[in-house]
């Protein structure tokens, strides 16, 4: 399957980053392969894409990192939802599920093979 | 396993975020990185393949510092902008043009000053000396502010000239209208006149007293902090 335009991966990358924070605080590497496992692979964030957006979403004040020690003992920055990110987490999720719906209507792209 | 933090801090390079932050930011790219590289040699790769492997997440090394570089200063120039120039410019406009319509209703009229003695048609200058005399009070006010947010000289300048670039830019956008739906009107002469008057008496003259008044408060923000 061809790969999915990077622009469409950036925008939609807040959205899943947001959801998978919203369920339980993770660290940068846990995000990428949570985002790579629940896609199917078809979204994949790796160390160049993944942290300038992960670093831009704190920036903002939606999620914030946190040094804490991983299962493995080791020393990981876990980030989290904060309430400003979650209050984001509503009109993003309804952004763009307008904008599928939107786009069904023209391409049918639920029935796309 | 490779020393990683030492191979992206030398790839990656100074990001100018403050060691702090860069060692941070070095720290948890290099971790994803281990994590990365023990994933690929779990699943069967030889260590300096999956190494190398991991490596490949990136290819451009100077974008992603300019990636990082943007993310981390994005917002926080945005928010400073706001702070030093945005905040101090309105507070600047809103009490120019409270003191002027306070004047108009509790002061004395306006003087009219005709350019030539055919009123009818010639360009006039408002000139209002209670609403000039106040400007400085303005001027000091944001620039004063804006130094206070730690603006440079050219935000507290900007910030106290607000009042004075306002009302002309506002009204510059519609000249070009003004030339096209009164064509005959606007080749003459006292057109382009009282366009120069509007100017005069709207921008230049009140950037007089507003930039006398920002004078004293014009400095170079504190190095600290």
């Amino acid at each position: 399957m061809a790969g999915i335009d990077t622009k469409i991966k950036r925008g939609s990358g807040e959205l899943a980053i947001l959801a998978l924070l919203d369920q339980e605080p993770l660290h940068g590497y846990e995000i990428s392969k949570r985002i790579e496992q629940q896609s199917g692979g078809i979204l994949r964030f790796n160390l160049a894409s993944l942290y300038p957006l992960l670093y831009r979403l704190e920036k903002r004040g939606w999620v914030q990192g946190k040094w804490e020690a991983a299962k493995s003992g080791r020393q990981r920055r876990y980030y989290r939802l904060t309430p400003a990110g979650k209050k984001q987490l509503v009109p993003l999720r309804e952004e763009w599920s307008l904008f599928f719906r939107a786009l069904n209507r023209i391409a049918g792209v639920a029935h796309a093979r | 396993m490779p020393d990683n933090r030492r191979l992206v801090k030398d790839r990656l390079g100074e990001l100018g975020l403050g060691p702090h932050r860069e060692e941070e930011i070095v720290r948890e790219l290099s971790e994803h990185l281990d994590d990365h590289t023990d994933d690929l040699a779990q699943g069967g790769l030889a260590a300096v393949e999956a190494h190398a492997q991991a490596l490949e997440a990136v290819s451009d090394w100077p974008a992603l510092r300019n990636e990082i570089f943007n993310a981390e200063t994005e917002e926080a120039m945005m928010n400073y902008r706001t702070k030093v120039l945005w905040l101090p410019a309105l507070g600047a406009l809103a009490l120019s043009h409270a003191l002027l319509a306070l004047m108009q209703i509790w002061g004395s009229p306006p003087r009219f000053h005709w350019l030539s003695p055919a009123r009818s048609l010639a360009p006039y200058m408002v000139f209002y000396a209670p609403w000039l005399i106040s400007q400085p009070v303005v001027g000091a006010m944001a620039a004063y502010w804006s130094r206070r947010a730690r603006g440079t000289v050219r935000h507290q300048l900007l910030a106290a000239l607000a009042p004075a670039i306002a009302l002309p830019g506002f009204l510059l956008p519609f000249l070009p209208v003004a030339v096209i739906v009164d064509w005959p009107v606007s080749h003459e002469l006292r057109f382009w006149t009282g366009f120069l008057v509007m100017i005069t008496t709207w921008g230049l003259l009140p950037a007089v007293p507003l930039l006398l008044g920002a004078a004293p408060f014009l400095r170079k923000p504190h190095a600290q902090s």
